[in-house]
């Protein structure tokens, strides 16, 4: 009874944490200028992310080791650099994105201004990293993020006519849109569902939490069930925009937006779900990429890591996710646009992830780490389609950011 | 350490240079992100952008008096939108036409914007009433309405290009 709990806790938080600001707005974008016509790379991405989240938790359960510490051994400290730089700075992209996405719900609470939440959300997070429990930290956000799933109720809830919606399906480019810009925000999507941090955080975590090969069958089925479930709480985001804003002729361009549709459909209640969804998932997401900035960090230069440990025991891992939140403060302090943060920070993730996944699946074919438990064909199989789609994605990135103006 | 030999020297040719190339590489991309067609692209981008704005706006005006969004989501919404158009009143106004046809265009666009500063601030105001004063909010949503038909004609001249 135990272990079956701590299954179902284990899928409903993989699914209240799958979303974050990254696809709160990319999906919402993508559903009020395309509608549902890029469903498909959700359903890519969330494969992807399944396949290497998965590769990435088993090389941390057989090896005890967390990835990045793994693949600067193997690969050795320039490829670990490579790395490192890629997903460092995409991290600190995108943790200032999700402070941001805490200020901006906050503000949607209370009309305070975004700006003035900014501290208050960066010392939170701070307080939270500092002084409470991995298991806790992670389970209170993805069970509060679980609200988000007022996306779909509100969906229902509006009736929308399925069949036409269902229309929408097919990848298609809408007439008031082009070819690069349908590309443009693919690749957007795709950077927004496989972010390099959630594989770092992924088996990170799973030293925190003490895995070994006995979890993997538990960590199998949290990305298995927990993953898509989150894919389509992604999908009815974009549906709702699809169904309220795309025929008004909206463009989403900042997280107010984003409610409107769950308002038209759910009322004033469901509007106090989303906000609370968004607080979390957006709080969430901050706490796993202020860690997963100190975790890579970390196990690159070999400083002593871990929540697990006390703070005097990992002073360098704590100081340098203080300096990450201050540098994201920083950023956000001059008064550009969190929304615009993140819509470049997701597709400076699609750029980065070659640098990411690459190096994972040459570890998790190692037989001095994995054992026995090296990929099998299969997966070997999908790992390299999946490269070269990552590849493609990473090599257009910036000549479609460059001709379509960054999507406009 | 388990250093692949072959796979070392691989990796120094990758990373040389590597801080220049990429700093080199983000001034042009900003550059040419930043870049934008003449006149009549512009204005129609920045219709485009207000357009949506405005019509958000209406949405939260409209859901504000059906009882389904907060008073502070309501007020937040406008101010975003309305942030908005004031990044397209500026875009218009910061080109430089060279043909009095384009000279003519940014002025009628500049009126129009004008017309949706002029509804948000109605709008904001009927927000910021709480006694049943004036003005209201369907006067807020008049004004929108007023600025999106104008938006609409402004729209309809610069595709007809």
């Amino acid at each position: 009874m135990k272990r079956l709990l701590g299954v179902a806790l284990g899928i409903l938080t993989a699914i209240g944490g799958f979303v974050d600001i990254g696809d709160l707005v990319t999906n919402a974008v993508v559903g009020s200028r395309f509608g549902l016509s890029l469903v498909w790379v959700v359903v890519v991405g969330v494969v992807g992310i399944i396949l290497f989240a998965n590769m990435s938790g088993r090389v941390a359960a057989v090896s005890g080791r967390a990835t990045f510490e793994v693949i600067r051994e193997r690969l050795g400290p320039r490829a670990g650099l490579a790395n490192l730089t890629a997903s460092f700075l995409i991290n600190l992209m995108t943790v200032t994105a999700e402070i941001g996405g805490v200020a901006l719900a906050l503000q949607l609470a209370s009309s305070v201004y975004y700006l003035l939440w900014i501290p208050v959300a960066a010392v939170a997070v701070w307080l939270v990293i500092w002084r409470v429990r991995f298991s806790i930290m992670e389970n209170v956000t993805g069970l509060l993020g679980l609200t988000l799933v007022i996306f779909a109720v509100a969906l229902f809830l509006m009736k929308p006519d399925w069949g036409s919606l269902a229309g929408q399906l097919a990848p298609a480019i809408p007439e008031q849109e082009t070819v690069w810009t349908y590309s443009y925000y693919a690749i957007a999507l795709f950077g927004a569902a496989m972010t390099p941090y959630e594989v770092f955080f992924f088996s990170s975590g799973a030293v925190e939490e003490g895995w070994s090969v006995k979890d993997l069958a538990q960590s199998r089925i949290n990305v298995l069930v927990g993953f898509p479930l989150g894919g389509l709480l992604s999908i009815s985001i974009a549906a709702c925009a699809a169904v309220v804003l795309l025929p008004a002729g909206i463009s989403v361009t900042s997280l107010s937006q984003v409610i409107l549709p769950v308002a038209e459909g759910a009322g004033k209640l469901g509007l106090a779900f989303v906000l609370v969804g968004i607080v979390a998932a957006t709080f969430g997401a901050a706490l796993e990429t202020t860690l997963s900035s100190g975790y890579t960090l970390a196990q690159f230069f070999g400083w002593s890591w871990g929540k697990f440990r006390r703070p005097a025991e990992a002073a360098r891992f704590h100081l340098s996710m203080i300096v990450c939140l201050l540098v994201g403060i920083a950023v956000l302090a001059t008064g550009v646009d969190p929304v615009l943060v993140t819509e470049y920070s997701v597709v400076f993730s699609a750029i980065a992830l070659p640098l990411t996944y690459l190096p994972i699946l040459i570890v998790a074919n190692d037989p001095q780490y994995m054992r026995e438990h090296v990929n099998g064909r299969a997966v070997n199989v999908l790992g390299m389609v999946y490269l070269v789609i990552i590849l493609v994605a990473s090599i257009a990135a910036i000549p479609l950011m460059i001709v379509t103006g960054a999507g406009s | 350490m388990l250093i692949t030999p072959a796979l070392a020297p691989a990796a120094k040719a990758r990373t040389h240079g590597a801080p220049g190339f990429a700093i080199l590489a983000l001034a042009a991309l900003a550059f040419l992100t930043g870049c934008s067609g003449g006149t009549s692209q512009s204005v129609s981008t920045a219709v485009k952008d207000s357009s949506s704005a405005v019509a958000t706006a209406r949405i939260a005006l409209r859901q504000d008096m059906d009882g389904k969004l907060t008073r502070a989501a309501a007020s937040t919404t406008l101010d975003d939108e309305l942030k908005e158009v004031q990044t397209s009143r500026s875009t218009v106004l910061k080109l430089s036409p060279a043909s009095q046809e384009d000279r003519d265009l940014q002025k009628q666009a500049l009126d129009v914007l004008d017309q949706c500063a002029a509804g948000f601030a109605t709008a904001r105001a009927a927000l910021a009433t709480n006694d049943g004063g004036t003005p209201s909010l369907s006067d807020g949503d008049k004004a929108l309405a007023g600025a999106q038909d104008a938006l609409k004609q402004l729209e309809d001249k610069v595709g007809s290009k």
